[in-house]
């Protein structure tokens, strides 16, 4: 197992997971949008945001791999379907813990429960699993992370052999 | 009243260069597509008051309103008068102002000027043309209805309490001296919502306002009817879609040709015959940038499938437009509803004239067209040679057999002159310039023998006919023939004769496949003003002028077409066409005679 691997995975499955959630808004089975919501916690300029928002989304892709790289080394075995748990732990922890509550916690422009939107322009808040973005959006989140999971999963598995 | 069918002469429009809102005279808001004109609508009780979704606000006492844009802006006012006080209505679709905001941003402020007005509003969206099914729910700040991609927050400031009932928000307030308050539909599509702060809302609407201010003050035509060239400038900048420059021929679909007939037509597409129009029309005002930006995105969106033209393409450029019915009531009952538009596939030669005359006007003008773009406008040239003598559907999108019409085999010639002029200026290439000139002998002696009617001194409608056409007035527009010749002077009176009722003009009283009556296209009358005033019959032109323009509803638009007898507006509302005529018109009114 080696991190070049764990690096290249997480490239790849950011790439996957990004186009999965691009694609399923374009569908408008979601309104979720990761590179939107992270980047305005930089810029108020939506062009800037995105461009930003996409920079920041694959380095925290890259960050997820190398915490999935020291998990496998630690349980001694790697491969996708191991890398599979791994996305459904991530989708979970992103649905009610990281984006739900940790994001809007730290979002300077992110609107929270006491919010009254007197002062500033606030982002609409996920929710709870995302919900506020649609019905449909826990499971495309979920997909997406399985995906992720799979990919970086079978690279550092690939690698090990 | 709200849940009623208002007349389309009762409308105004706002927009933000991306949509646009119908506003009617008691300031209920009936169409709205979201996030762009071409959207599917969240708003539109025009077409079905009990499922299309509406924007209402109004006294709860009896009164009278009056309205009128804000001099020089596309921001409305509507002014409410009941025995206890008078309150004010201030709507835009606000433009981005560079901070954090929502994607589209429909503001309404209220305020009260005297006394004591109840007022009462109620937004019920109803997405995908209402047939969506639209999920309210009341979460931290303001309540939210979405549906699959996209969503709208109601805002709302100083406006009551909010109660969400029956899929929609709703409040009550009194509007006493010295109030104010403020409604904001907020609109996300594919993203988040982002909840704007009052101040942002106020100062975007007040932004909004010195935009549209700054944007006509700038334009320079300073002849006759000033007022309604501005108001035409500034309803067409409304059609102006932002991100590609395509200007759509109307914001609405579907407001029909007659009450209760079929000829409903969607017209959020942008249509290659108003293209020289609208090159000619901003180039005289002074609009550099959109008259540029216009051109080549017409050039990028023609592209696709040349040598061969649809007549008109989506605005974003493409070129796929199917057409279908949608499940609503239409109209005052004209169905079917439709969306998209069938006549993209017709053969309408029409188009390459008013193509290659575009470019022209462009070139003519200084703006420079690169090697590549004149190659292709010179195999367009070589196509029209060897498909004028086909006949086609004529700039009326007919739904009957093709015909030899003669506008078509006209602009045809049109399309060969203005190939050969710009080659002679080196911007075509000259290999076959020979080719385009025999070609275009043949087409003008082909009407000459079978598009002239000697006994009625008249060109007609089509080859074989005696009928006359209002689109043959073009043929003095277009230069095709001399305005002050014989024979056109014989079309104009014949035109004049034949089609007109008093200042409106009918586009042609023949048949076309369809069933049922029309009533006169709008465009047709300014058309008969523009060719008199190029025929040298200027004191004519100017009467009929004055006389079209008394036509226009109270805030200065036009609907596609007018009832003959009542008045009444018909079509999609406002169009783009008859404005470009009118401004046109005034141009030809306001020059000097040659």
């Amino acid at each position: 197992m080696t991190i070049g691997a764990a690096l290249t995975g997480g490239v790849v499955g950011t790439l996957v997971l990004t186009t999965i959630l691009t694609a399923a808004s374009e569908l408008r089975v979601t309104r979720i949008d990761l590179p939107f919501l992270l980047g305005t916690a930089v810029s108020a300029n939506r062009t800037a945001a995105r461009a930003i928002g996409y920079g920041l989304h694959f380095v925290a892709g890259l960050v997820f791999a190398l915490g999935y790289y020291a998990a496998f080394i630690v349980l001694g075995h790697a491969g996708w379907a191991l890398g599979m748990a791994f996305g459904l732990l991530h989708a979970s922890f992103a649905g009610t813990a990281l984006v739900n509550v940790i994001l809007p916690a730290i979002h300077p422009r992110m609107g929270t429960f006491y919010n009254a939107a007197n002062s500033e322009a606030v982002l609409e808040l996920p929710g709870f699993m995302l919900l506020n973005y649609g019905r449909a959006t826990p499971i495309v989140t979920l997909l997406a992370h399985l995906l992720y999971g799979a990919i970086v999963g079978a690279f550092i598995g690939a690698s090990a052999h | 009243m709200p849940g009623d069918y208002a007349a389309i002469r009762d409308y105004a429009v706002i927009g933000d260069g991306r949509t646009a809102a119908l506003v009617r005279r008691d300031a209920s808001i009936d169409w709205l597509c979201l996030p762009n004109l071409d959207s599917p609508s969240v708003l539109a009780a025009i077409l079905d008051p009990q499922r299309g979704g509406c924007v209402e606000l109004a006294p709860s006492a009896p009164h009278r309103a009056e309205r009128a844009y804000v001099p020089g802006t596309n921001v409305l006012t509507t002014t409410f008068r009941t025995e206890a006080g008078v309150a004010r209505v201030t709507d835009a679709m606000t433009l981005p102002d560079g901070r954090l905001g929502p994607f589209r941003e429909l503001a309404r402020r209220i305020e009260g000027l005297g006394g004591e007005v109840p007022m009462r509003w109620r937004v019920a969206p109803r997405f995908n043309y209402g047939r969506g099914v639209t999920r309210i729910t009341r979460r931290s700040p303001f309540p939210t209805a979405d549906c699959r991609g996209d969503a709208v927050a109601i805002c709302a400031w100083d406006a009551g309490d909010l109660r969400c009932e029956a899929g929609a928000v709703t409040g009550s307030f009194v509007a006493r001296a010295g109030s104010r308050a403020l409604l904001a539909l907020v609109a996300a599509h594919g993203e988040p919502l982002v909840f704007p702060a009052r101040g942002e809302v106020e100062s975007r609407l007040d932004s909004t306002a010195e935009f549209w201010r700054a944007w006509s003050a700038r334009l320079t035509y300073d002849g006759p009817w000033r007022e309604a060239v501005v108001r035409s400038a500034l309803a067409l900048k409304l059609l102006v879609f932002a991100p590609s420059g395509a200007i759509a021929a109307a914001p609405t679909t579907s407001l029909p040709e007659t009450i209760g007939g079929d000829r409903n037509w969607d017209y959020r597409f942008s249509w290659i015959r108003d293209s020289s129009f609208t090159l000619e029309a901003m180039l005289q005002l002074g609009c550099h940038v959109e008259a540029n930006s216009f051109f080549w995105w017409f050039m990028h969106a023609t592209r696709l499938m040349r040598p061969r033209l649809q007549p008109f393409y989506r605005l974003d450029g493409g070129a796929f437009a199917p057409e279908t019915a949608l499940p609503l009531a239409g109209y005052r009952a004209s169905r079917p509803v439709r969306i998209g538009n069938g006549a993209a596939h017709q053969l309408q030669l029409d188009t390459f004239g008013n193509l290659l005359d575009t470019a022209f006007g462009y070139a003519n003008r200084g703006f420079g067209i690169d090697r590549e773009t004149g190659t292709e406008l010179a195999q367009l040239a070589d196509f029209v040679c060897t498909i004028w003598r086909q006949p086609d559907r004529g700039i009326w999108e007919v739904r009957m057999e093709p015909r030899h019409f003669t506008h078509s085999k006209a602009m045809c010639w049109v399309a060969l002159d203005r190939a050969i002029r710009l080659a002679e200026a080196g911007t075509l290439p000259a290999t076959h310039v020979a080719r385009w000139r025999d070609e275009a002998a043949n087409i003008r002696r082909f009407i000459d023998e079978r598009c002239w009617c000697e006994p009625r001194q008249t060109y007609v409608r089509f080859a074989g006919t005696e009928e006359v056409d209002a689109s043959l007035l073009m043929l003095a527009i277009m230069r095709y023939e001399d305005p002050r010749s014989p024979r056109m002077r014989g079309t104009i009176d014949a035109i004049q004769r034949e089609l007109g009722r008093g200042p409106i003009v009918y586009r042609y009283r023949g048949d076309d496949g369809l069933g049922g009556d029309e009533g006169a296209f709008v465009c047709c009358s300014f058309w008969l003003v523009e060719a008199l005033a190029l025929a040298g019959r200027r004191r004519e032109a100017s009467e009929l002028m004055a006389r079209v323009l008394d036509l226009a509803n109270d805030v200065g638009l036009y609907a596609e077409e007018i009832a003959v007898d009542s008045h009444e507006f018909l079509g999609n509302f406002p169009q783009g066409l008859v404005h470009l005529a009118l401004i046109s018109a005034a141009v030809a009114c306001a020059a000097e005679p040659s």
